[in-house]
Order: C-alpha cells, then structure tokens, then sequence
C-alpha cells in the first residue's frame, strides 16, 4: 500500500475513509474500544470478528443508527457525523443489513425511495406514479425486473425483499456501501447479484465495507481484511497473503477453543426421553415438526431466521396461539401431560427465554425483585398470601448465583445491560428450577465474558440432567454446546446432526439453504 | 476518552425528576390545596360542618376509584363509571322496596355485568379499552336516560333511613382494606402490575393475562354498583343525570393521586385515597369561593394538565391498552 505518500491531493485518494479513535459503550459494555482504520477508494474492506466484536456497532455509528461515542470518521477530507441514516445518505454511506430493512404495509417504490421522496414531491405532494416509474426503471437496471415497484413490499419474500434493499442502498452510488451479513440471508444466485454490485462500487473507484461470517466468502470477494475483537482493532491484513486458519486465529485470538464452548465430545446421549413433540403446526410458522428431548441432553436449533425454529420454542412453551399436534412432558416413557399453555408449561417445569428478550423474557419496567419471582409467584406464597421480605430475599439469593450487575434487587430491569438481563431471566428460572429450559438466542447481543459463563451454566445444567433447546443463529455456538442439532428450512426439520468434531459449519447451512 | 451520552441531571434538577420526588408530589399537592383553599376561604373549609360535607362526597367516589385504581394499573381505562353508576342506582331504588340486601346484591351484579361487556369486548375481540368503555359509556347513558324519561326513579325510605356517615364510612374502608390486601399480600397485586409493565412478558412469565384483565373489568363495574348503593342512601331518587362526569372526576383524582396514567409498576396503593381526597377538597374550594362552573373547569383542566406533565414516565409511554 502506498500509505506514505504524502502530498495533499494523492492523500484523497489513497483515503477515501478515515476512522480516528471511535469508540461506543452500551452502558458497562464496550462495544467499540478506540478503533482506528483506513480505508482506500476502489478497496473492498472485509470487517470480521466472533459476535459481539464490534463490527456491527462501528458500521452502525459510520451509518447514522447509532450516535458516535468516540472519536471521528473523515471521509474525502471531511469529517462526517451524520445523525440518522438519511442523512447518511446524503453523505454518502449507505447500509445493506442483517435483518429486515423493508417497512412493511408501503410499496417497494416507496421503500427504494424512503427518506428521499424530495424529488417526487410538487407541492406538497407525493407523484406515486413518478416514484413507481423511476423504482421500475431502477430494478430492471439492476436486473429485479420481476419485482413490482408498484406491489405492497409484503407480497415479496425475504430474499426479493433483501433485493429490494440492495437497490435502496447501492441506487444513489454512496461512496461507502456497507454490507452488514447481508449474504446468510440470501440464496446463492442472491449471492451472486450482490457480489457483481460490490464488484461493480470497486470498479467505480468507491468502496465496500463487507462483514461476514463467511470466511471463505470474505477470502474471494474482499482485497483486505480488518479484523476486530472484543471490540478492539486486531490487525488489517490483505486477503491475498491469508488462509482461513489465519483469520480464525486473528479472530479468537486466545486459548478460547476448548475454555469457551463444552470440551466434551462422544458423551452418550441418556434414553430416557422427558419431552415429546408430535406434528406440531402452527399455520405459516411451522409444518409438523416432531421430535424428542432426552434427559441432560442439549438438543440445537438452527436455521436461517425466518425457518421458524423461533415459533418450535414457542410452541413447546405452549405460547403460541394457534397450534395443531401435540407437546407432551414424558416419565418413564409414558407420555402423561399435554402443555397447552404458559402456565401449564411453567407449572411443570418449563422455562423459556425467548430471543425478543425485551418484549418476550422480561418486563423492563419493573424491578428486578418482580420479574425474578413472577414464574414463582405459586411456590412462594404461604396460604396464598405473598410476604414482601420473602420475595426478596428469593430475588436476592437467585439473581446473586447469576451475579447480576446491579445496585439492588429492586433497580428497575430497563436499566441494565443486555448481559445483565438476560442473567436476570435466567436467574428467575433457575429459581423456579426448572427441568426443561427453551434457550431462544441465549447469547444474543451478549459480549464475550457473559456468554461464557452462559455456556458454562448449560453445561453445569446438562451434567445436573435438566434438558435444554437451545435455538441459534449463530452456527459456532450450536456445534460447540449441542449433543444433537435439528436443522429447520421452511417450517419443517431439514436435517439432525450428532454432536461430533467433525462436524463443520458448511454441513449446517447445506442444510438451512 | 469516557463520554456518556445519556448523563443524568444533577443537584436539585435531578430531585425534581426523580422518582422520589413523584411519589411525594400527591402529599405535596394534597397539602398544598388544603392549605391554599383554607386561605382563600379564610378557614371556612376546616370547619367541622365542611369537613363533614367534604367527607359525605368522598365515599363513592373512593369506591368507585378502587376498581378503576386495577384497571388503570392495568394500563387500561374505564370510560364507564358514570352510567354504570346511573344504571346500577336505578336498580337500587327500585329494588328497593323489596329488600335491602337484594338491592345491594342487585347493585353489585349490574355493574359487574357491565364490567363483564367491557371487558368481553376488550379481551375476547383485542379492542382497546379506551374505545370499548366510550362505546358502553353512552349505551349505559342512554339506557339510564331511557329509564328515567317519564320521571325520576324514587327510592324506598327504607333506603333513605340508612344514610349515616358511620355506615358510608365502615363501607368504604371495607373496600379500601380489602382491595389494599389483594394488591398488597396475593398475587392479583403482582399480576396486575406485570400486565400494566408489558403485557407480553407478563404472559410469557405465566400471567392469566387475559383472564385477569376480565376480572379486573367485573370487579371495577361491581365496586361501582356497591357505590351506587352508597349513592342512593344519599340522593335519594336518580335521574338521568345520576353519575354524570364521574369518569372525568376518577380519572382526574387517580391522576391527580400520582398513578401514573400508562399503570404498571410504580402505581402506589395510595394514589386512590390522596386523589380522591385533593379532588374533592379542590372542588368544595372553588364552589365556596364562589366561582362560575366554567371557571371552575378551566381551573380543574389546568391543574390536571400540571399533574400529569409532573408524574407521566415517559419511559414507559405507549397508546393506553
């Protein structure tokens, strides 16, 4: 790299972005910790990283969705700051990501157009049909002419939807395009597409920011490679001069291996079964799906976000609304109760902690004390009457054993961070004690340390001989805790997996796509 | 190179946003409107005989607040108390002259009934309250009106002989005691208030979510009719007008109380007795001091505006259920 010429106009063009110092805490967590990097006009930039490296978080601030914490991003000379995505735009970054980035209800139009409808306006009004032309005019041009500009975004599924996205994001030629984990959801001609629209912002002589799990990915399609961890810079490296078992040292970095996940392997699975799951449906979730928990056993769900191994947890909590087929708690290999819903599943032992943490696990606006000893509510009363000294002290002892972050158990939930709630949920089960816990994203958005110790927890539970379902999305994660893996595609079991070594991330996702 | 974004304000500032502050703003207020109506009425509305009067309009007012205190805990509003006080007060009086614990009984099922519609609609069909208990609101008064059109609805002077404050008094603190107990020591308390914090986690922490919202509706509309009963030894014969703007004035009292209008976890057993209290010490005030009803409103309007600017959580703000 030619980093060290030094003359004013060259510079600006060997840097078409530079970050100083950025950093960004989330309340004790530091997400971001004083990152620095450049990066060239024409560069296709790879950011890796295990979850809850950062990279999302540095992306996310250079793109107006978080306010930056720390630090500057100069971009051409400049520096940017923008506020909200619009205006980041505006400025030039533009951001394809994870999740869905369509708003449901509008028209792939007024999607592409969101934010910037300025030039479709006269007088205060909008010319839908102008707007529909120029998005119709867009999508052929990018060769989605089979989508509709004018046809509600929900008449599209998630992959057309992501397409749609990517025109949203790449139409205004932004100097800096980000491709946030775009490509797990996208099917290979999907892939394919994105990759030549990469290609193409290189060859523009703009540049690319691509954050992927995919290593192998991330060797083909990216001319250098800044890897982060524990929201630290690590290195920068070309993509050239590494294989993938460079990046994955650069990544973990330490002797996580065998200290991180359970180190065993080849473990018998128990017989005995203690939950049985026959033919469940649930209209436009899940499509029969059966299967069987056995005692101690941790059994894995995986797929790609939208395969509704989500709603399996919920209807095995007995949550769902609508649901055909049957959940039933086995003993001796006798089925002998049906769970049909929330309190049944808890009466008996059932606990669940769903992905939606904030809307689904636990109340914010309460105190710690009440969302640990709600499930309890039953067992803690004396007579039917509640003491107050002893909730507390029930709040206490459990959210303790979790070592939860807090000033006191009547502090208020809304104000801890991701790691600490998600403690807080698991502390009001495991004063509940329950037997089967349905683990949805048990380490979603969590950083490192709280993980581990949530994985050390599920392995002390298995060896206690309760049962876990633990859905993921993160593929490493379910081959390094699961004795068994249950691939989901489309609503319906895909494919199971024993838990083993050998077993590696492309089996999982040949399965998923 | 540690920046916090989101600092909390310090010193005094701090105090006046904090949560310790709004817990005391009630007492604060209550004193406040005693004191300054005591000076404006230069001492008249602590006379003995005032003090009586101001406690003769307070005891089915309370009673009815202690349903509505649940439902707004809830999260969830009751647009109905007026009419459902109208229509139970009709079936007081005309039972009446049967039998006094009939018409008691026949008070307490008619507003359970139609606690029971409201909260059928609300639960079972998903509507907000605040749109199921508007629509009931004027079905009740029209039927009160239409009960009532020939000539008012006397009630037995059996009934009228009953009026004595001990009697109005015991019953109101019966229902005070009782309701503080199941909020306080079971876990109706906990329940409701996980529901008013988030109805989703609530259910998916076991909450009878929908069941107990039902209960909460039955049991506000049968506490109101048990005042309708307290109302009849008073008035003595209903009109059409019976209960009239009693929604306003318990939504106002509560709020006025401190509950915090979105319910949920920092509602305080309290609110009830402080608001009804300053609401109707307020009231008495402004009459004494011989103001125009339109005055009178506009001063009430403002105040309530105050209160709830002071005590709303806009942390926990959302669309009332």
């Amino acid at each position: 790299m030619e980093s060290n010429v030094a003359s004013g106009t060259h510079r600006e063009r060997t840097e078409l972005l530079k970050a100083e110092h950025i950093d960004k805490r989330f309340g004790i967590t530091h997400a971001v910790n004083d990152v620095s990097l450049t990066i060239a006009p024409g560069e296709i930039r790879a950011l890796i990283g295990e979850n809850g490296s950062g990279k999302s978080t540095f992306c996310q601030m250079l793109c107006g969705i978080y306010t930056i914490g720390g630090g500057t991003f100069t971009m051409d000379g400049a520096e940017i700051r923008p506020r909200n995505q619009v205006e980041a735009n505006r400025l030039g970054v533009s951001i394809i990501v994870q999740e869905m980035g369509t708003l449901s209800g509008l028209t792939v139009a007024e999607n592409i157009f969101l934010g910037h409808e300025t030039p479709f306006m006269h007088w205060g009004i909008k010319d839908s049909r102008a707007m529909i032309r120029e998005a119709q005019r867009l999508l052929d041009e990018y060769g989605f002419g089979r989508i509709k500009a004018g046809a509600v975004i929900d008449h599209y599924n998630f992959e057309d939807r992501k397409l749609v996205e990517i025109v949203k994001a790449t139409y205004m030629k932004p100097k800096i395009l980000i491709v946030d984990e775009t490509t797990t959801a996208l099917s290979q001609n999907g892939r394919l597409e994105l990759y030549k629209i990469m290609d193409a912002t290189r060859a523009d002589g703009r540049s690319v920011i691509f954050i992927s799990h995919d290593l192998r990915e991330v060797l083909e399609h990216s001319d250098t490679i800044t890897i982060l961890r524990d929201g630290e810079y690590i290195d920068t490296v070309n993509a050239r001069d590494v294989g993938e078992d460079d990046l994955k040292r650069l990544m973990v970095g330490r002797e996580i291996g065998s200290a991180y996940y359970r180190a065993d392997y080849g473990e018998p699975i128990s017989e005995e079964v203690v939950l049985s799951v026959k033919d469940v449906t649930v209209p436009g979730q899940i499509d029969s799906v059966s299967f069987e928990l056995h005692r101690g056993e941790i059994l894995g769900f995986g797929g790609l976000s939208e395969c509704g191994m989500h709603d399996v947890g919920k209807a095995v909590f007995g949550a769902s609304w609508d649901r055909d087929g049957s959940v039933m708690l086995v003993k001796d290999g006798q089925a002998y109760l049906a769970i049909d819903s929330i309190p049944t599943a808890i009466r008996n032992s059932i606990a669940y902690a769903s992905k939606d943490r904030d809307n689904e696990s636990i109340i914010v606006n309460e105190s710690i004390r009440n969302n640990v000893v709600l499930p309890s509510l039953e067992d803690l009363a004396e007579k039917h009457l509640l003491r107050n000294k002893k909730l507390t002290r029930f709040a206490q002892e459990h959210s303790g054993r979790m070592q939860t972050k807090m000033q006191n158990v009547h502090q208020f939930v809304s104000e801890l961070s991701g790691g600490n709630k998600q403690k807080v949920v698991l502390a009001r089960w495991l004063g509940k004690g329950s037997d089967i816990l349905v683990l949805d994203s048990p380490t979603r958005g969590i950083d490192v340390k709280v993980k581990q110790m949530i994985y050390a927890l599920m392995d002390e539970l298995r060896k206690q001989g309760r049962s876990i379902i633990m859905i993921s999305e993160e593929i490493p994660e379910l081959l390094g805790m699961s004795d068994r893996i249950l691939i989901m595609k489309d609503g319906r079991i895909s494919g199971e997996f024993r838990r083993s070594q050998d077993l590696s991330e492309e089996d999982l996702i040949a399965k998923m796509v | 190179m540690e920046k916090r974004i989101d600092k909390e304000p310090s010193g005094v500032l701090a105090f006046f946003g904090s949560d310790t502050f709004k817990g005391l703003l009630p007492f604060i207020g209550l004193v406040t409107v005693i004191v300054v109506m005591n000076v404006l009425t230069e001492g008249s509305i602590l006379q003995p005989k005032r003090i009586r009067l101001l406690l003769s309009q307070v005891y089915y007012p309370m009673i009815v607040a202690t349903g509505v205190f649940f439902v707004m805990t809830l999260g969830s509003i009751d647009f109905t108390e007026g009419s459902t006080l109208g229509v139970a007060s009709i079936v007081v009086s005309v039972l009446s002259f049967h039998s006094i614990p009939l018409a008691i009984l026949g008070g307490i099922l008619t507003g359970a009934a139609i606690g029971a519609i409201n909260g059928f609609f609300h639960v079972r069909f998903k509507l907000q309250s605040f749109i199921v208990t508007i629509c009931t609101m004027y079905l009740f008064r029209g039927v009160c009106a239409y009960l009532t059109t020939e000539t008012a609805v006397p009630a037995s002077p059996a009934i009228k002989a009953l009026d004595s404050n001990e009697l109005k008094i015991g019953i109101t603190l019966a229902v005070l005691f009782a309701a503080w107990f199941l909020f306080r020591f079971t876990r109706i308390g906990n329940d409701v208030k996980a529901i008013g914090s988030g109805e989703t986690a609530a259910r998916f922490s076991g909450v009878r979510t929908d069941r107990m919202k039902f209960l909460v509706f039955v049991a506000a509309g049968a506490l109101t009719g048990l005042a309708a009963f307290v109302n009849v030894i008073k008035v003595g014969s209903i009109t059409a007008t019976a209960g009239n703007q009693l929604e306003t004035q318990i939504l106002i009292s509560l709020v006025l109380g401190g509950l915090p209008i979105t319910g949920g976890a920092k509602v305080r057993f309290s609110n009830i007795v402080v608001g009804t209290l300053m609401y109707t010490v307020l009231n008495n005030g402004l009459v004494m001091l011989g103001l125009e009803s339109a005055m009178q409103q506009l001063i009430k309007g403002i105040v309530f505006l105050i209160f709830v600017a002071l005590t709303i959580d806009r942390k926990a703000l959302k669309v009332i259920k």
